[in-house]
């Protein structure tokens, strides 16, 4: 796991054909940024598994939006508007930090090999038919987090 | 493809990947690649040393990259996965369907003192994505049993008001279903020192072992019954392949239309946008 081949014939096709689109993207556009050396750099986390806190703004089904968590959330705040049921979910509900790995940020950071985490993560809802339609909401972000201070992130799927 | 667009507006990126076929074609900045199955992108629940190393690895290529990269993680899950090694060691009756309200509820019953086991033991629970408080589960019971048995997808089942729906019809629809899903499924996974089961086992438990399953099964007819073909895009979301009769959870797709064109078309239905633009 995981390759394609090992999962569903149908859920292979759809994801095939997913990435199959995602050929417009023009990579060369991307510069390569090296950011301050990790032990002094400060991380923030960007979960697709459409996270959110119980009282925010539900994700709706292809939202394009993003959601942002507090670091000292409460666990029992998380809720999770994703769509997809091609995905294990049993582990997370046993433990949040096999998805939003809050908890071993700060282990990271207390020993030294990371500078710090953000005071704020992001969340947005992956599965999408058209990865495109996140690119107004992730200049947000990315505006957000210099103002967090934030040096690199981490990007986490489901 | 976001971690394209962050770093085009100045934020360095390293990525988990859980299907290495994506990317490669993606190529993302910095990327570490997880043999784990979807949705554990740290690998296991409940094992700090395991996830930290996950985590060390992925942040590990912002000091090391110097070009794009695609490192691959050495180590497999410690639970190899988990395919095959658990069964539910919480007996429930047969599933039936004469009367699903019965049966839910009688399962339910049997299933709560597991369920607050789990959620007082870990401090958290996870039902709540339709917008009920996990004290208002009766009522996730009555909604999902009103659609299965014929309710429509159009409007709240007059047995099922009360709660604080944060959903629009149809695609409450798939997220009550989801909450009941949890509400078993932090049951039958409360006991500690057990091997916890894999999506697979937990989709073959739900679906054949248990009424719940049974009225997903019957929301699906309900859904193929539908005149709004629609709604099949809901169906390949709310069940997985492999688990509905033989056939594509998705169904037939509408002549020339792939299965992404048929999901954009459904979406803004599915989400209720097109009802609140009435």
């Amino acid at each position: 796991m995981v390759r394609l081949d090992d999962l569903h014939p149908e859920e292979a096709a759809g994801m095939r054909a997913a990435v199959s689109r995602f050929g417009y993207i023009d990579q060369e556009a991307t510069p390569w940024i090296t950011p301050p050396p990790l032990s002094e750099s400060t991380i923030c986390l960007v979960t697709s598994a459409a996270l959110h806190r119980r009282d925010d703004v539900p994700f709706r089904f292809g939202d394009s939006g993003y959601r942002l968590i507090p670091d000292d959330i409460d666990p029992n705040d998380l809720v999770q508007s994703q769509v997809s049921v091609n995905f294990d979910r049993t582990h997370y509900q046993r433990d949040m930090n096999v998805v939003l790995p809050i908890d071993r940020l700060h282990e990271l950071r207390y020993a030294g090999e990371i500078g710090g985490v953000s005071a704020l993560h992001f969340s947005v809802q992956g599965a999408s038919p058209d990865a495109s339609t996140f690119e107004a909401a992730a200049a947000d972000m990315a505006n957000r987090m210099k103002e967090l201070g934030v040096d690199a992130a981490l990007l986490v799927p489901v | 493809m976001i971690s394209h667009y962050l770093q085009r507006n100045g934020i360095p990126t390293t990525t988990i990947s859980l299907i290495r076929e994506h990317t490669e074609i993606t190529r993302q900045p910095r990327a570490l690649w997880v043999p784990f199955p979807l949705g554990r992108p740290l690998g296991v629940a409940d094992d700090p040393d395991f996830q930290r190393d996950v985590l060390r690895s992925a942040l590990r290529l912002l000091d090391t990259a110097t070009k794009p990269v695609i490192e691959d993680y050495p180590h497999d899950a410690p639970d190899g996965g988990g395919d095959g090694v658990w069964s539910c060691s919480i007996m429930l009756p047969e599933p039936e369907v004469s009367d699903l309200e019965a049966a839910i509820r009688g399962e339910v019953d049997l299933l709560t003192p597991w369920y607050e086991e789990a959620r007082r033991r870990r401090g958290r629970t996870t039902v709540g994505i339709s917008g009920v408080k996990p004290e208002e589960i009766d009522k996730v019971v009555s909604f999902i049993v009103a659609i299965a048995e014929g309710s429509g997808f159009q409007q709240i089942p007059v047995s099922a008001e009360g709660p604080n729906w944060r959903h629009p019809l149809p695609m409450l629809v798939r997220f009550a279903v989801e909450d009941l899903r949890a509400f078993y499924q932090e049951a039958v996974t409360s006991q500690e020192g057990t091997k916890p089961p894999s999506q697979h086992d937990m989709h073959s438990w739900i679906f054949n072992r248990t009424t719940l399953g049974r009225a997903i099964m019957a929301i699906g007819h309900q859904i193929a019954d539908n005149e709004d073909r629609r709604l099949m895009t809901m169906r390949g979301l709310m069940i997985p392949e492999g688990f509905w009769e033989g056939e594509v959870s998705w169904g037939e797709l509408p002549p020339g239309m792939d299965r992404l064109s048929f999901i954009k078309s459904s979406r803004a239905y599915l989400a209720g946008e097109e009802a609140e633009a009435r």
